[in-house]
Formats: C-alpha cells, structure tokens, sequence
C-alpha cells in the first residue's frame, strides 16, 4: 500500500502512470461531456460551461490543499463546514462595511487559524486526522449554526465584486487566483525541500523524522495553508453569492477528497499530482451539472459522488495488484 | 496479555477519565436543574440511547480489530436499513418477513464496507467515508427526503412502550445485543482474535487468525447492529425517516473513544463503549432539560470526540 515516490527508483515508473491519470481524466471529462451534450441540449450552451467552470471556483482552491494535506497521509474533514466559519465573519465584516481589502485579509486569516486549530490537535494532540477534523467538522457545524441563529446573511453589498468580477487584460481575477495558486502548489510540490517533505511524510514518516525532516513544521504548513486556502474560497463564495446560509460547505470536503483521489492522491500518503487534482475537480462539477441537466434529482448528487470515490478507489486498487505482478513476472 | 487483564487495566487507566466526566455531569445538572433527576428523565435517557448504544456496539468492534478500522457509514445504514422495513411494513409483507429484510438489508450494506477493506484491500476510512455519502444520499434520493409514514401502529410496541418503566427495545433487543457481542468478545476464541489482530495484525497471521475473514465479519456484524437500531427507530417514530441516522458516525466514534477504546485497535472495551454512548445522551438529555439549543450537541460531540483522544494520551497509552 505504501509507495514512497520520492525515495526508490520506482519514481519514473509512477511519473508515468501519474501522466497516464491526468489522460484518463480528461478523456472521462470528455466522454461525460459527450453523454450529456446527447441527452441534453442546454450542456454545450456557452452561459452552462462557464456556470460549471464558476461552481468549480471552490472546489479547485480547497482540493488543491486537500492534495497536500492526503499526500502527508492526513485528512481534513472539516474544511467544509471551516469555509462556513470563514463565509460568516467575512458576511458580518462585508455587512458592516469593511473595505475590500480588510475583507479580503480576514478570511484568509479566520482560514488559517482554523487550519492551526486542526494542526494543533494533529501534530500536539497527535490525535489521528480523521477523529481530530471530524470533531472540529461538528464543532465548526454548530458554531456556524449559532452565530447565524440559523437565520441566513442575505443582501450583502457588492464590496467584494472587484475580487470576483474583475478582468485583468480581459482574463478574470478569480481564474488569475487560481492559476497562481496552482502553479505555486506545483512549484513547492516539486522543486522544493518542503515539497519533498511533504511525500516523504506521507510515504514513511518515521523514515522521514529519522533523516532529518521537521515533521511538526511540515505538518502545520499542509494544515495552515490549507486553512488558508478555505479562507480565499470563503471570500470568493461571499463575493459570487452575496449571501452566507447556514448549510453553507456542506459536501465540500467530500467533493474535494473525491477530486484529489481522482487525480491520483491516496489517503495512505505519499503522491499527489494537482494537474489531476484540478481535472478531477471538473469531472466532479461536470457530473454534477449533467445529472442536474438530464433531470436527475439533486439528492441523487451524493449517491453519485460517494459511488465515483469507491470505483474509482476499486479501480485503483486492481490497478496496483496487476502491476505489482507484471514487476514480479 | 488477555482481553480481560486489558479491561481490567482500562479500568485503571481510561475508563476512570469517563467515571469522572460523568460524575461532573450528575453534579452540574444536580445544581443546575434539580428536577431532572426524575424516572421519567431516566426512561427518556433509556429510550433515547438504544439506537446509539447498538451502532456503538457495532463501531466498537470495527475498531478494536485494527488496520485502521472505522465505520463512518453506521448513520446512512441505520437510515436504509429503517426505510426497508418501513417500505414492507407499508406494503403489507408480514412482520417477521419485513424484520428478517431489514436486517439483510443492514448485512449486506456492511458487507459492503467489509468486502472492499477485507478483501480489496482498502482503506476503511476512504471505503466507509465513500459509503457514508452513498447510502446517507440514496437514503434521501430513494425517498425524494419525505420519511414513509403509515406503518401500522401496533408495530409501535416495540420501540414506544415500557415495562416497569424501561423501554420494551432495550430488554428485547439492547440487552441482548450487549450481552452476546460481551460474551463473544470475552468468552470465545473470536474475541481473543480480535484483539490479538487488533494490536499486531502480522503476528496474528503468522499464527493462523483469519485476519482477512474477520475484518469482513466486524463489517457485516457492523451492519447487522446498524439495522437493528434502524429497527428500533422506526418502530419508536412509526415512519422511517430517511435522515434518522444523521450524526450517529460522529457519536458512534465519540462514545467508543470516550469508553476508552483505542482509535489504534486492540484496546478497550464494550463495556466502557457503552458507557460513552450513554454518557453522551444523558449529556444531551440534561441539555435539552436546560432549554439549550439542540445545536450545542453536535459541537459538544464534536468536543468530546477530540477530548477522549487526548484523554487517552494524557493516561500515557499510544
């Protein structure tokens, strides 16, 4: 189960496979496209393709830090409910007529000191991810719950349309963010000591504490930059909808999870490849907008999304049981 | 060491932390609402716990088994497993025909769970966090969210009434549940097994556990559990909501890890499990008593869940 890329001489045998995954995706995201532009005459409509690529703004951002914190053999459950604490206070700050840039700096701050809170209870506590995340999912739940008295923030002020509708050269803002963000997540992830840590961790953290590697910093930079991650998300989110309800992030970290296994991170640690985590995040939206689009109820969503997570984890595992015996023929 | 010198020394250790959380439970809500120390709060504890303490009973094994085991799709199968039997009782097929599915039903949803850990190889968490969305959403999907109602109300004496004050469902059924799942897990050669796979998966192979076999049972015994609490609760609210078992993945994992259940597997008890389920109702009961918004509950779970793993570190185990 193990696989430890960045150590042994498997690692161009993976980077091979981890290219062949990005084709994979992107051939299911055309062949879904196909499905659905057959069975339904809106999905290939111009104002359809940008609302999937607009509903994906989230998702992209949070999955881009789930890559990380999976590839350190972590999880984060609650970064969903964690982008609901953010969305609030940047709905009271933009309600009470904060500048956009105050706004702007606040939800990345109330994201990271919510990515510490998990750091802490992983790294301090060293209590496993899973237990830890899923208590601070409750916890973060009921906070959301009482601080709006379960009463939506509706009507905001359009403070932050700047962020979320600004051009730069004609390119949007939002799409100038993400692509940024990505190519910083790669650059780290692949041509720094850190980037390495980071795999190593996942692959075999004893191994990596022994050859010198700080686990506690390496740990507290996945879960804090993913906290600030939730952070930008939850400013984009207030921005596109103007308004924060109290279900707000409800199956983002599943989704997310499910698009960093699409693209090729396991929960045992050790890989993650972002170009397959960002296609995967699209082949996540496009489902959900066909099934949408071809008159399947949304409460079908979760079914789907959850079956996608174990095929695609089945799939994964014959795949490896086939290859370890061609290695061993 | 022998499953019972490892309860004996939990009592030491871990399940002293929850004797005394409880104890600082009783106290406060002595001094703070007198009035709830009354029969009639203690028969609604009782009512409240059974569906809990059953998924408990199911969550526990799963963990104690080791190799990462965790069930997180206990709720959604609570939820299904109550809608079968709803389904069929509304439909008119006989009751014992309609029990028998519905615990069918609850197997085989964890056989689910337990095939691709056991057999394909994955990893609990990822499996059961997979079909905790799929069974929580075909829940919902099949029933388009509206709970069946209509299942005839004789069929309510099992989940609604009591006998001498202690609801019928924790005599027919908690009981009995508690008291098979203890004599397996003390008394019988499985019991041993599973603790023995529990604290060193490799060595119980070596020495012939059916390591493989039995981490599908725990699943299927997982399941089977979650239907009978799928039972409980429809017969109790005479409809099968598709949304019942909501939360119970945190509460199941909060209660195990409160009765001093080690999260690694190989430690710890039923015993103390179901205490950890009964201490969070009564927790949740008193609340209720208090007039606090329900909604403290969850983050209160949410709380304990973190605190009983730290509890376990501060009492110096792994």
């Amino acid at each position: 189960m193990q696989e430890a890329t960045v150590s042994d001489g498997r690692f161009g045998r993976v980077m091979v496979v981890v290219a062949r995954r990005e084709v994979i995706l992107v051939l299911a995201c055309a062949a879904a496209s196909i499905l659905f532009a057959t069975l339904s005459p809106y999905f290939l409509l111009g104002s359809n393709l940008v609302g999937v690529a607009r509903n994906s703004i989230e998702l992209l951002i949070v999955s881009l830090g789930m890559a990380f914190i999976l590839a350190t053999a972590g999880i984060d459950i609650s970064v969903g409910t964690g982008m609901g604490v953010a969305a609030v206070c940047i709905g009271y700050a933009v309600q009470a007529h904060w500048p956009l840039e105050a706004v702007a700096i606040l939800g990345p701050i109330v994201g990271i000191v919510l990515g510490c809170l998990s750091a802490v209870s992983v790294v301090y506590g060293r209590v496993p991810p899973i237990i830890a995340t899923l208590g601070l999912y409750g916890i973060y739940q009921a906070a959301i719950f009482l601080i709006l008295r379960g009463q939506w923030i509706s009507g905001l002020p359009g403070t932050l349309d700047p962020i979320v509708n600004g051009r730069i050269l004609d390119v949007p803002v939002v799409l100038l963010v993400i692509l940024a963000l990505y190519l910083i997540g790669y650059v780290v992830l692949r041509w720094t000591a850190l980037g390495t840590a980071v795999l190593a961790i996942g692959g075999n953290e004893d191994a990596a504490r022994l050859s010198g590697i700080d686990v506690i910093r390496t740990k507290f930079f996945v879960y804090g930059m993913t906290g600030l991650l939730v952070g930008i998300a939850a400013v984009l989110y207030v921005g596109r909808y103007q308004n924060v309800e109290t279900g707000v992030g409800g199956t983002l970290a599943l989704n997310a999870i499910v698009a960093a296994i699409l693209g090729g991170s396991t929960v045992t640690g050790g890989r993650a490849n972002l170009v397959g985590t960002a296609v995967g995040v699209l082949l996540v939206q496009i489902l959900q907008n066909g099934f949408v689009l071809i008159g399947l109820p949304s409460l079908w969503e979760q079914v789907v999304i959850g079956a996608l997570l174990i095929v695609t984890l089945v799939v994964d595992a014959l795949i490896m049981r086939v290859r370890a015996q061609a290695v061993a023929v | 060491m022998t499953a019972r010198q490892r309860v004996g020394r939990m009592a030491g250790s871990r399940g002293a932390g929850l004797v005394v959380l409880w104890l600082v439970m009783l106290i406060t809500f002595g001094l703070w609402i007198p009035a709830a120390f009354s029969l009639q709060v203690f028969t609604s504890v009782l009512q409240f716990s059974t569906i809990l303490a059953l998924v408990t009973l199911g969550q526990t094994l799963v963990i104690l088994g080791g190799g990462g085991g965790i069930d997180l799709s206990v709720g959604g199968n609570v939820s299904l497993s109550g809608l079968v039997l709803g389904f069929l009782l509304v439909h008119g097929v006989g009751v014992w025909l309609a029990l028998a599915a519905c615990i069918f039903a609850g197997a085989v949803l964890g056989a689910v769970n337990g095939f691709l850990v056991a057999r394909v190889g994955m990893m609990p968490l990822i499996v059961t966090l997979g079909t905790y969305f799929a069974y929580n959403g075909l829940a919902l999907a099949v029933t388009g969210g509206a709970p069946i109602s209509g299942i005839p109300q004789w069929f309510n004496w099992l989940g609604a009434t009591t006998v001498f004050d202690v609801p019928v469902h924790v005599l027919l059924v908690l009981v009995p549940a508690i008291a098979v799942m203890v004599f397996i897990l003390s008394e019988t050669g499985f019991g041993r097994w599973v603790y023995a796979m529990g604290t060193n998966e490799a060595g119980a192979r070596l020495v012939g556990v059916p390591v493989q076999r039995l981490r599908f049972s725990f699943y299927v015994i997982s399941g089977v559990l979650c239907a009978l609490a799928g039972i409980v609760s429809t017969s109790w609210l005479l409809s099968a909501r598709p949304d019942v078992g909501t939360n119970l993945e945190l509460e199941s994992l909060a209660a195990a890890l409160l009765g001093g259940v080690s999260i690694f597997g190989g430690y710890g008890s039923l015993g103390g499990a179901i205490l950890g389920a009964y201490f969070l109702v009564a927790l949740r009961t008193g609340l209720q008593f208090a007039n606090v918004n329900s909604i403290w509950q969850v983050g209160l779970v949410g709380f304990f869940l973190i605190l009983s793993v730290l509890l376990g570190r501060l009492a110096g185990r792994r």
